[in-house]
């Protein structure tokens, strides 16, 4: 399950920023699908986002990635940006959500 | 990056091709259906319906099956494709081989026209071959989807092998027993060896990947791929050495292979996490459906060896049909798009994304025609199946009809997503 941010953080911009990254395949953002597992903002140096993908073998892994990086380069032009994949914990289904299990008619 | 597998997919231009020729093999194999239905009523081997056969099998299936697994290694093996210039020679050849068969089978032309394409067809597979088993060569991970596509690899040698002789055999006869027997081998070797396991090796990993479903028993893999093999063993063996007439233990073997392959997919599609299916969805689930039908067929012919020779000939047309233009058909018209648009769209915005706004691959297509497709391709087959089974043949020309239809949407889309192009305003934003 993704992590609840506080509303006036930089990691809670972070995550609303990175909502904007959709699956191309499923439709849903990454946040919602619990895709993305940690975020680790430091002030004016860097932004490093520990993230996993549904299937190791997803073929979209590699433009999520940059779909991040590229969203978040935009408004931290002059932070380093990381994008950690991993596999542990595996995602599964039970992490989507609410917002994204509605979308996926999971109910 | 680690566990990627879009650095790992082959330029566009091995892939697509593919798609192209498979699409308008399928139109020309649905226009000549409409012309083919009388000889759909009496034997199998007939010049035109040999012709038939091999658009669907070469020109349609195969075509599209070695594309969609240049695209696919990757993700099932998790590694590159071996050599991409080999997979381009090896379409130019099984353009040339397909064209010239099949031209060869339709003007009964059993002489040295049917001596080229036949071997031009066994190099073309066993170049296919070399690159997938050099491909395989170089994965770390095995797992039980590799084992199923390096079995349908040994099983497609065996199927153009053994229709390399049937071929030479109209030349010079060499075969001691009746070439029939050879030519239910080269049938049955191909679609249950060939189709059957390439489709269990890649099904069963993208089709829990498209609904989401995790933690399944792969079990049910393994006991397919010993169960399918042992079984088509036992019928190459006992068909062409034995003589003892026992497809049924052939049969019961296979088919509890299938079943094993079946549940597998029913699991997932029980734990899928996404819900609404999508079209390409729903044509794979009919066609999983459909693989009822020659099961159910083959059990019936398996139990009565003796029945009357009108009704075996009837059955035996329903049981090839059924597979090649129900379970596969229905199956590439549904997950075409699920493979093609990402191919697509991937080689057009995959340096936008992040940057402009892109659209997404289903907009490359329209999904209203696939609607009418999807629909239209279940009466089509409907109207085919109960006109040949039933011996009703305006029913069969009605269905024949009606998968024109079907294959003219099919191209539509097909050719929207090939020509593609990004609009210059996404480019400047």
């Amino acid at each position: 399950m993704a992590k609840i941010y506080e509303s006036n953080t930089e990691e809670y911009k972070i995550n609303e920023m990175l909502k904007g990254v959709i699956d191309p395949e499923i439709g849903i953002n990454i946040v919602d699908l619990g895709l993305v597992y940690k975020i680790d903002y430091i002030e004016n140096k860097s932004i490093g986002i520990e993230m996993t993908l549904s299937t190791p073998a997803c073929p979209l892994g590699d433009v999520i990635i940059s779909n991040v990086e590229h969203i978040l380069k935009r408004s931290y032009q002059d932070y380093s940006i990381s994008v950690n994949l991993v596999w542990e914990p595996e995602w599964n289904p039970e992490m989507v959500s609410p917002e994204g299990k509605e979308a996926l008619n999971f109910f | 990056m680690q566990g990627i597998s879009t650095q790992r997919a082959p330029h566009p231009s091995v892939v697509l091709p593919h798609f192209a020729f498979a699409a308008i093999s399928f139109l020309v194999l649905s226009i000549v259906l409409i012309f083919s239905t009388n000889e759909l009523a009496g034997h199998f081997f007939q010049p035109r319906i040999l012709a038939l056969t091999h658009i669907a099998t070469l020109g349609w299936i195969t075509m599209i099956i070695f594309g969609a697994l240049y695209q696919l290694i990757p993700v099932v093996l998790e590694v590159p494709l071996y050599s991409e210039k080999l997979a381009k020679i090896c379409f130019w050849l099984l353009v040339t081989g397909t064209i010239l068969l099949v031209h060869a089978f339709w003007f009964a032309k059993f002489d040295v026209w049917l001596l080229i394409p036949a071997h031009i067809l066994l190099i073309v597979f066993i170049m296919f071959s070399i690159n997938i088993l050099l491909t395989a060569k170089k994965t770390i991970k095995w797992n039980i989807e590799s084992s199923l596509i390096m079995a349908s690899v040994f099983w497609i040698l065996v199927t153009v092998f053994v229709g390399f002789l049937i071929s030479m055999n109209f030349h010079r006869v060499f075969f001691k027993n009746n070439h029939l027997v050879w030519l239910k081998i080269h049938a049955n070797v191909g679609i249950i060896g060939w189709l059957f396991f390439l489709i269990m090796g890649v099904g069963s990993k993208l089709i829990p990947m498209f609904l989401l479903s995790h933690k399944l028993n792969r079990k049910k893999l393994q006991f397919a791929f010993y169960a399918v093999n042992a079984g088509l063993l036992f019928f190459f063996i006992d068909n062409a050495y034995l003589y003892l007439n026992l497809d049924i233990v052939s049969f019961i073997l296979i088919a509890s292979g299938l079943a094993g392959f079946i549940s597998y997919i029913y699991e997932s599609y029980k734990k899928r996490a996404r819900k609404n299916l999508d079209i390409g969805l729903k044509h794979t689930a009919v066609s999983i459906l459909m693989l009822l039908v020659p099961i159910v067929l083959a059990l019936v012919m398996s139990l009565n060896p003796e029945m009357e020779m009108k009704y075996i000939l009837r059955l035996n047309i329903v049981y090839v049909f059924s597979i090649l233009l129900g379970f596969i058909t229905s199956l590439i018209l549904g997950q075409t798009f699920k493979t093609l648009p990402f191919i697509v769209w991937l080689s057009k915005y995959q340096s936008l994304v992040g940057k402009v706004k892109t659209p997404l691959p289903k907009d490359l297509y329209s999904e209203k025609l696939l609607n009418i497709q999807f629909w239209s391709y279940n009466i089509s087959i409907a109207l085919l199946f109960v006109g040949l089974i039933g011996g009703i043949h305006y029913l069969a020309v009605a269905g024949s009809y009606v998968l024109s239809f079907v294959a003219i949407l099919y191209n539509i889309n097909i050719f929207k997503i090939l020509m593609h192009k990004v609009k210059k305003e996404e480019i400047k934003n």
